[in-house]
């Protein structure tokens, strides 16, 4: 009931917002079009850079361009950083190690990297791995190392008084109990991979949706713009749904109801 | 004799386990001590500046590209003085902090009552929630380009991408916090006949102050980093134009003082807020 | 083969710099197949003692040996079950029973059979692919007793087994571990508050002292249980009934009570 209640409410919404748009543009003009593209403008935008080009390429080839690195970044941070999270919260001596090397990198926001990775690398595809890796590395260490950190000290003795090898302890034990964390910080990790990326792309990019960005915003194309917006809030809602769908197959025994 | 007066001769040649476990596969976390863990991390750390420093001084990666620590520092303290990008760091990082706390204060004002008042009014809730999941997606950086078409490059266009970092939190727990609020002491106030907007503005304002205060935290992390990106890409003045600057201008040791300076204006600014967080809880009788 | 021995344990916790003594001197041996219940007032170091013959603690003074060794490290023939459960949530009620024979490298075939044999003796049969969350806290104890049983330790610990379980419940398993004991008996270290538990389970049950924990007084009760039949009665109401139970339960009780009453608070 209340949640048919607010997924009418929800449309009813949306589409309000949509009539007020046409109204406000289209119809009376009362958003010069220069500010903010008409739905028309919107689509002509979208199909020109759907059946042509923009910005050197076409709207799905910048989409992939983008998901690629994306992708990549994060799963080069998470395929480092998670292990590297449970470590720090298994080894009491790598965490003392690592740490202090940790609080003094951490205050420095992921995109304050990028010029430095622009310097490094060039325009190019590696300096945006480089910068998305930073982003999503925190989060992904964080966590798990939190993970591992909650896990019961009881469940660990236990672990020991049943003569559990190490690796098996790691797979069955360890990982298991950590991987609701693990998974909150893959969550953040893939969103700051999203934002990084976008703004890496706007600082300086070849190909991209942020490339898309940045050149609508010189050619003054608000159409575009809008366009370019739109396409990374999908790919960013999509690729957070995958996730979502990868976490939820993973952690069935939560789910299950008794 | 008593144990407790053998422990004191023998704990100190004794300490606290005698055995040590070698069975197990699995040994148990090991627990360290104050000044093991200052040693390990002193280790640590000197390590990582030993490799960079190493890397920078023996022309491994070129100079140019990798200055040392040291030359990191120095930079530092010469920028204080000297103007880089036509101002000195220390004016460039207050032209920045004006614009951070312009746009974290405008989310805060408007992000909050508007939690509050979607946590009260259902169909406020009902329709804010969906424009606001839909909008959740795009990430702030990307308001870029219609902020700098709607306020320009100056102070409005990078407010506003401070705003769309900042707002959210603001908005989730002020929300968050309203929704929570204990029923009982909202029946309380409805009994005595107290006013929607009263029940708001004095019942559901303080119950969530400190769900809110969290949010403020989150809220002012992102909104400092949306600051230095938009900076990055739209701008004439404030440290992430003086990196851009830097960086066309190849001068790594500038950029890595930015990068230190926009660290330490970070940490600054929640260690702030985090003492006033820890502040309003002990007033609130939370911990 | 397997007993348990505490020669003059002592024992010093350090808390924030402090020494805390809390066992000082304790002896108790535990025989091969013998089952010991200990008592004592709370805080007096009964679960200190069993996690020292667990291999999780160790002593300041004196040894702790298990089968004439000093013990170094828990290991699977030393079965704890756990005050609270320690189940691994993600593992099924199965999983969690066979992950010890696993460990072991007992053949899948042979495995497989041990852990139904085990979920059959604590009634958990049409729960095997359950997890803990889905179960009841008197099942989830079972499972952790089964845990236990599956590995055919030499040696069993268990610390309030039955503490978090409902009366009848309780009831249930303090008959079943009676009928187990008796069918294959192990060598048992077993913790309880109650002393109708430890009297009607024990071959002998040790009172300690309050903190700083010794054994103040070890009572027979094997001695008299044979000699009183008390194995013929079915039903655990049945014994608590006889004079014999009742005469030994008092006496635990009034040493227990002066050790109560002798608390400085
Ligand atoms: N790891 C530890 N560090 C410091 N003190 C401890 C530690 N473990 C136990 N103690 C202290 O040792 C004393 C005995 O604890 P123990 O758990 O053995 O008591 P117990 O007899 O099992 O009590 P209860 O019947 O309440 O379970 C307590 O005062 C406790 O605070
Ligand atoms: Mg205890």
């Amino acid at each position: 009931m209340t949640n048919n209640r607010r997924l009418i409410v929800g449309f009813a919404t949306l589409a309000v917002i949509a009539a007020i748009w046409y109204v406000m543009t289209e119809a009376t003009g009362w958003i010069s079009p220069g500010r903010f593209p008409t739905p028309l403008d919107t689509w002509d935008a979208l199909s020109q850079v759907t059946f042509g080009e923009y910005a050197n390429g076409a709207l799905y080839e910048h989409a992939f361009h983008s998901v690629k690195l994306v992708l990549l970044g994060f799963m080069v941070a998470a395929g480092i950083g998670v292990p590297l999270g449970l470590l720090m919260g298994w080894n009491s001596k790598a965490e003392a190690l690592i740490n202090p090397i940790f609080l003094l990198i951490r205050p420095i926001p992921p995109l304050a990297w990028i010029p430095l990775a622009i310097l490094w690398l060039g325009l190019g595809d590696a300096a945006k791995v480089m910068v998305i890796w930073f982003a999503a590395f925190v989060p992904s260490v964080v966590n798990s190392y939190t993970g591992v950190k909650a896990i019961d000290p009881a469940v660990i003795e236990a672990v020991r008084m049943l003569g559990t090898p190490r690796w098996r302890f790691i797979r069955e034990v360890m990982i298991p109990a950590a991987l609701p964390m693990i998974f909150t910080g893959l969550r953040l990790s893939l969103q700051a991979s999203w934002t990084t990326l976008v703004a890496a792309e706007l600082v300086g990019a070849l190909y991209g949706l942020g490339r898309v960005l940045n050149v609508a915003q010189q050619d003054i194309y608000p159409g575009m713009i809008l366009v370019g917006m739109i396409s990374v809030a999908i790919l960013g809602w999509a690729t957070t749904m995958i996730l979502g769908q990868v976490e939820q197959r993973s952690l069935r025994w939560m789910q299950v109801r008794g | 004799m008593s144990l407790a007066m053998q422990t004191k001769i023998n704990l100190s040649e004794m300490s606290a386990d005698r055995a040590q476990p070698q069975r197990s596969a699995v040994t148990p976390p090991i627990r360290l001590t104050r000044s093991e863990r200052m040693r390990l991390g002193t280790i640590g750390l000197i390590g990582f500046i030993g490799i960079w420093s190493l890397l920078s001084l023996t022309g491994l990666v070129p100079r140019q590209f990798l200055p040392a620590p040291h030359e990191v520092l120095i930079r530092f303290i010469e920028l204080l003085g000297t103007p880089f990008a036509g101002a000195t760091l220390v004016e460039h990082l207050a032209s920045s902090f004006m614009r951070f706390a312009y746009g974290f204060l405008l989310a805060a004002m408007i992000g909050i009552p508007l939690g509050l008042l979607m946590g009260w009014y259902r169909w406020l809730d009902d329709v804010i929630t969906p424009i606001f999941d839909m909008l959740r997606f795009i990430a702030p950086i990307a308001w870029v380009p219609f902020a700098a078409l709607w306020f320009g490059t100056g102070i409005g266009g990078p407010i506003m991408i401070i705003f769309a970092g900042a707002f959210p939190p603001c908005l989730i727990n002020a929300y968050r916090g309203a929704r929570f609020v204990n029923r009982n002491v909202i029946e309380a106030a409805q009994m005595l006949g107290t006013s929607n907007l009263r029940i708001v503005t004095e019942v559901l304002l303080p119950a969530s102050i400190p769900s809110i205060v969290a949010g403020l935290r989150v809220s002012a992390g992102l909104a400092w980093q949306s600051l230095i990106g938009a900076e990055l890409i739209v701008a004439s003045a404030g440290v992430g134009f003086m990196m851009v600057q830097a960086q066309a201008g190849v001068a790594t040791a500038t950029v890595m003082t930015c990068m230190l300076a926009i660290g330490l204006v970070g940490l600054l600014i929640d260690v702030a807020l985090r003492q006033i967080e820890t502040a309003i809880r002990r007033r609130h009788g939370q911990s | 083969m397997a007993s348990i021995e505490f020669s003059s344990v002592g024992k010093v916790f350090n808390r924030a710099g402090i020494d805390f003594v809390t066992l000082d001197g304790v002896d108790l041996s535990v025989a091969e197949k013998e089952f010991v219940a200990i008592v004592g007032p709370s805080g007096c170091g009964k679960t200190t003692c069993l996690r020292m013959a667990a291999g999780f603690e160790f002593p300041t003074l004196g040894t702790v040996k298990v089968n004439y060794r000093d013990v170094t490290a828990p290991g699977p023939d030393r079965a704890v079950v756990f005050q609270q459960f320690a189940l691994f949530p993600w593992k099924t009620v199965a999983q969690n029973i066979e992950l010890g024979l696993r460990n072991k490298g007992v053949p899948k075939v042979e495995r497989q059979e041990r852990v139904k044999n085990a979920i059959a003796l604590m009634s958990l049969q049409g729960y095997e692919s359950a997890y803990p969350h889905q179960l009841s806290g008197g099942m989830q104890q079972r499972v952790a007793i089964a845990r236990a049983y599956v590995l055919e330790p030499e040696v069993l610990l268990m610390d309030e087994p039955f503490g978090a379980l409902d009366a009848q419940t309780r009831v249930s398993m303090q008959e079943e571990l009676v009928r187990l004991a008796r069918v294959n008996p192990r060598t048992v270290l077993f913790i309880t508050h109650a002393v109708e538990e430890a009297v009607y389970l024990a071959d002998r049950v040790a009172i300690m002292t309050k903190r700083p924990g010794r054994i103040k007084e070890i009572i027979d009760i094997k001695s008299v249980r044979l000699a009183e039949k008390w194995d013929e009665h079915e039903r655990i109401e049945d014994v608590m009934d006889l004079e014999s139970f009742v005469h030994l339960r008092t006496h635990i009780w009034r040493s227990l009570r002066e050790e109560k009453g002798s608390q400085v608070h």
